[in-house]
């Protein structure tokens, strides 16, 4: 028998470890990739908490709480999909600057990967949900 | 235009490092849109609610951060076992401040969690039996009255048959009842009349014989009891073959089938239990005796279930019996619940806040530990200035010190609890004398058991008490840490004692001064009412109670009405008074509705004339009243000392004539002459009358022997009736030992009536001795939190003191080298502390000074003043002496020394 099987508390640590590596996303949330995407459209100079925000309200309609957005951002930079850095200061801010959003290599991989998935399992089912958009 | 500067402020705090400019740049510009749009008003608001959805995210954000460890670095204070550790070597370190503040920090946790598990035993009970929170009661509820109508004999049957969501619905009835196990030996016992499934519902099996079957219920069946642990350890010695034997119960001969184990007192407070055998068939609907109704939920079934279906039932009864069910709404609840009137919703939250109270003891407490631990902290300074150039950051060391006061915290935390259990004992011995009326005993729940809900309640206050008496100081030591760091002489005078601990100093004092005298006060009323003089031998007398079954009256004179049973027991206690007198033991014998020594109740009285203005013109005349045998003060060998005592002709309920002992004569008339004036009743606590009743008139004048209202000693006599009262307390005056009489008195009532019952047979100086007891509870836990408070003032100004000294060792040094007088220098450093602390005194003598005024408003005496102004230079002193080693120290100080001295 290998060791880890003698001893649980090793085997909690070895699938506990596993877990974790699997868990590295391939895939997106909902309201990630909204975040992502207003992101992508706003471009690394125009997208931060209130623009993206604003910019997921306007398409989808949807009240979007800047906090969320807050949130997400701080998650998907943990997850290393997107970078932030600050832009100059604005009068209109009270002279503070924005924090800009810029979409990662890693990030657009998960964008591509999660829409991918979603076309593929909407495919075909236009008749019955109805044609989106 | 800017966002409201405390939403800035909060994100400012909140936010990790870095990242508050953005943030509070993007609620800035959401904010310059919404003015844009919106009044100023509105815009704040939302800003506000945005700004506290932003900090709930950060928060939140925060702590999983912290726990997955993966978004960078936590700014999060973290406590180390390294930071137990040490706590663990400070405690002995400075044992003084583990003694004091422990000691302390114990006492308020003992009070709060024995607070805290005494009101959840009265707002949410727990029955302590197998899954106890699956036994119901059911009853109906009378809508039009607003009350519970336990005539339901009818309706129990019924619902036996018909309630599938509640098994083995049961009834019982209480029966108060002599016990006679041999001749001679008759002692009353709660008896509760049973449902066999009793015994299923509270899953508790005989330690010996049986429990109750259904087979007894049945009217035809042999008359059985099942006795408790209690009856058989005290009654029948441990009799092992108890079973099978005979004993009486008032009039009928009982067989004993079995005895439960130890501890078992379902329904309720219960010695004994026989088969209900209540017959339907007997009474009309809504007649009969009352019953409590019970049963346990059947599986999987909730009470809503059971209400629904109660529901349905009532509804049907209604249709059924218009006349006696329409107001009737059958209800299921909680079994204890039943027991209660309304211990729900807000009644419940009120009683309940009352934790917040003892909290605030805990805060007051934990803020006077925290002046001692500032005082330890700051003698500490060098440490942590150099472990903060170490690279300890603030929140570390915040972190470290509230490890400590969390160590000690704990081991306060078990002292507390050890005596949680002591203390809730003690308490509810005294809840059983003071709510339950003669001799009751509380019910079976209310155990000095502590609940898992108080444990947590405990482990809740220990990190309150440690956050309180360690982060406070941590924070004022470790501010502007950093600046301190830059300056060259490390801590010389950047520590003070600010403007709030010269408040907690202020207030510290004031308790102190307090406290004692409340204590004081206390402990004089107690040995006033322990030495109350009631003017005559009392120690020569038994009192006893006595209590007559209506059954069994109603047996012997076969009228139900309550003025036949009256008659009946004046009888009754007229033959055992004359059976008494015959005793070679006996001198004489009288009756009372009130014993000398105990509380009467007042009454509100009016003269015709002559009254002096009441002391307080809202309460007016508050006197006692009580009525009493014609030959009471004969037999007392109280003297008449004016007018006339009663006679057998004043009886009657026509005569209308009182009489009225000294201390009414000086209180309503002013010393003058009462014989022939009239009183009347205007309002009372014990409900004589609350319309203006008819006068009667005063015939004759006795001493001051015990009648208390709350309101002083002034009281008067009525005769007793002739048609009889019930109950009564009969006097019985003996020669020799009174306590031993008991026995024969027992013996005696006995042979002539099984059904008469014997209630609280004491001597009568011992009477009110369970008032007293009450009290002591009161002192003893005034007296802890006395000595709490001066241990902890007393060390809180010898901290205050020490530290003053130890902050300019080097400046008294130098002013001392340089000639300057020593004690002028002393009085110069020591003019802060001596402030506070004779302002403290000025307040609590004030206090002290208020309190008197207030216990006798009009006779405020010289000797009074002189005793408050004493006591304030006592206090004085005492708090003086907390400074003397201080002072010594300061003047001891060479220049020399000073110089070496680092800071």
């Amino acid at each position: 028998l290998p060791f880890s099987l003698r001893f649980p508390p090793f085997l909690f640590l070895f699938s506990h470890i596993v877990t974790q590596k699997r868990a590295i996303p391939d895939s997106l949330a909902e309201f990630e990739l909204l975040v992502m995407l207003a992101a992508l459209r706003l471009g690394a100079d125009e997208a931060y908490t209130v623009s993206i925000a604003d910019d997921i309200t306007e398409r989808t309609g949807r009240r979007v709480r800047r906090a969320n957005v807050y949130t997400t951002v701080q998650r998907l930079e943990a997850k290393g999909l997107v970078s932030t850095r600050l832009g100059e200061p604005r009068p209109e801010r009270g002279g503070r600057p924005r924090r800009l959003v810029v979409v990662e290599p890693e990030g657009m991989a998960a964008v591509r990967a999660t829409t991918t998935a979603i076309n593929a399992m909407v495919g075909g089912l236009g008749g019955i949900i109805g044609e989106a958009g | 235009v800017s966002a409201p500067r405390w939403t800035i402020a909060l994100i400012r705090r909140l936010a990790p490092p870095g990242r508050a400019e953005d943030v509070q740049g993007d609620l800035e510009e959401a904010h310059g849109r919404r003015r844009a749009e919106r009044s100023p008003f509105v815009a704040d608001l939302l800003t506000g609610i945005e700004a506290l959805e932003l900090c709930l995210a950060l928060l939140v954000e925060r702590a999983r951060a912290g726990r997955t460890g993966q978004a960078g670095e936590s700014s999060w204070p973290r406590v180390s076992w390294l930071d137990f550790k040490l706590g663990f070597r400070m405690l002995v370190r400075y044992p003084g401040l583990t003694l004091v503040g422990g000691l302390a920090l114990a006492f308020a946790i003992w009070v709060g969690a024995g607070t805290f598990e005494f009101l959840s035993l009265i707002v949410s009970p727990r029955l302590p039996l197998d899954e106890g929170d699956r036994i119901v009661a059911v009853r109906n509820w009378d809508i039009s009255v607003n009350r519970a109508e336990s005539r339901a004999l009818h309706d129990f049957v019924a619902w036996r048959e018909a309630l599938a969501t509640v098994d083995d619905l049961g009834a019982y009835r209480d029966l108060e009842r002599n016990l006679i196990v041999e001749e001679g030996r008759a002692e009353p016992i709660r008896l509760a009349e049973i449902s066999a499934s009793a015994f299923r519902v509270a899953r508790v099996s005989p330690f010996m014989g049986r429990a109750i079957i259904e087979e007894d219920e049945h009217a035809a069946a042999p008359a059985v009891i099942v006795i408790g642990y209690e009856v058989w350890r005290s009654r029948f010695g441990e009799d092992p073959f108890v079973v099978g034997r005979t004993v009486r119960v008032g009039i009928e001969p009982h067989t004993v089938v079995g005895v439960m184990p130890e501890g078992f007192e379902f329904p309720r407070a219960h010695d004994a239990w026989t088969p209900l055998r209540l017959n339907p068939l007997d009474y009309a609907r809504r007649e009969g005796p009352g019953i409590q109704i019970f049963g346990r939920l059947a599986r999987g079934v909730s009470l809503a279930d059971v209400q629904a279906e109660l529901n349905l039932l009532g509804q049907r009864a209604t249709a059924d019996f218009p006349r006696t069910h329409e107001h009737l709404r059958p209800q299921v609840m909680h079994y204890p619940r039943s027991f209660y009137y309304t211990l729900s919703g807000w009644y419940a939250l009120a009683l309940m806040s009352s934790n917040l109270l003892v909290l605030l003891l805990l805060a007051l407490i934990g803020a006077n530990v925290a002046l001692l631990m500032f005082a330890r902290a700051a003698t500490r300074e060098s440490e942590i200035i150099v472990r903060s150039a170490l690279g300890a950051s603030r929140s570390r060391i915040i972190a470290q010190l509230f490890a400590e006061a969390l160590v000690l915290g704990a081991l306060a935390a078990m002292v507390g609890l050890a005596g949680v259990k002591f203390g809730l004992t003690w308490a509810l011995a005294i809840a059983e004398t003071e709510f339950m009326d003669g001799g009751g005993r509380l019910p079976f729940w209310f155990t000095s058991r502590l609940s898992p809900a108080t444990l947590l309640y405990t482990a809740l206050l220990t990190v309150l008490g440690a956050a309180i008496a360690g982060v406070l100081p941590a924070l004022k030591v470790t501010r502007g840490i950093g600046a301190r760091l830059k300056q060259a002489s490390a801590g010389s005078g950047g520590l003070r004692f600010g403007g709030v601990w010269t408040a907690v100093i202020v207030i510290q004092v004031a308790l102190t001064v307090t406290f004692p005298a409340v204590s004081f006060f206390l402990r004089r009323d107690i040995v006033q009412m322990r030495d109350y003089d009631v003017g005559f031998a009392d120690e020569e007398f038994v009192s006893v109670r006595l209590e007559l079954d209506r059954q069994a009256a109603a047996f012997a004179t076969s009228d139900t009405s309550r003025a036949a049973f009256l008659q009946h027991f004046a009888v009754t206690t007229q033959e055992l008074e004359r059976r008494l007198a015959a005793l070679p033991a006996v001198t004489a014998v009288t009756f009372t509705d009130e014993l000398p020594r105990t509380y009467h109740g007042w009454n509100q009285i009016e003269l015709d004339e002559g009254a002096v203005p009441p002391r307080d013109s809202i309460y007016g005349h508050r006197v006692a009243a009580t009525s009493i045998d014609p030959d009471y003060f004969d037999v007392l060998e109280a003297p008449i000392l004016a007018g006339r005592g009663f006679h057998a002709g004043d009886q009657i309920s026509d005569a209308r004539v009182v009489i009225v002992n000294q201390p009414f004569v000086k209180q309503v008339l002013g010393g003058l002459n009462p014989i022939g004036r009239r009183l009347r009743y205007v309002a009372g606590e014990s409900a004589r009358s609350y319309d203006p009743g008819p006068w009667y008139e005063i015939v004759g004048v006795v001493g001051d022997h015990g009648t208390t209202s709350g309101y002083g000693r002034a009281g008067f006599y009525h005769p007793l009736p002739s048609g009889g009262t019930h109950p009564i307390y009969m006097a019985i005056h003996v020669r020799g030992d009174a306590a031993s009489f008991a026995p024969r008195l027992r013996a005696t009532a006995l042979a002539m009536d099984p059904a008469l019952r014997l209630e609280n047979v004491v001597p009568l100086d011992e009477v009110a001795n369970a008032g007293i007891r009450t009290a002591e509870f009161w002192l003893a836990l005034l007296a802890g939190l006395t000595a709490i408070v001066l241990i902890l003032s007393l060390a809180g100004i010898y901290a205050a003191m020490s530290f003053a000294v130890s902050r300019r060792t080097r400046e008294i040094g130098i002013r001392v080298a340089l000639g300057a007088d020593p004690r002028r220098v002393a009085l110069a450093i020591f003019r802060r502390p001596l402030t506070q602390v004779g302002l403290g005194i000025l307040a609590g003598t004030a206090l002290v000074a208020l309190m008197i005024g207030g216990l006798d408003a009009d006779d405020l005496q010289p000797a009074q003043a002189g005793m408050i102004a004493a006591y304030a230079l006592l206090m004085t002193v005492v708090c003086l002496l907390a400074c003397i080693v201080p002072t010594r120290r300061a003047l001891r100080i060479q220049p020399t020394d000073a110089l070496r001295h680092d800071g």
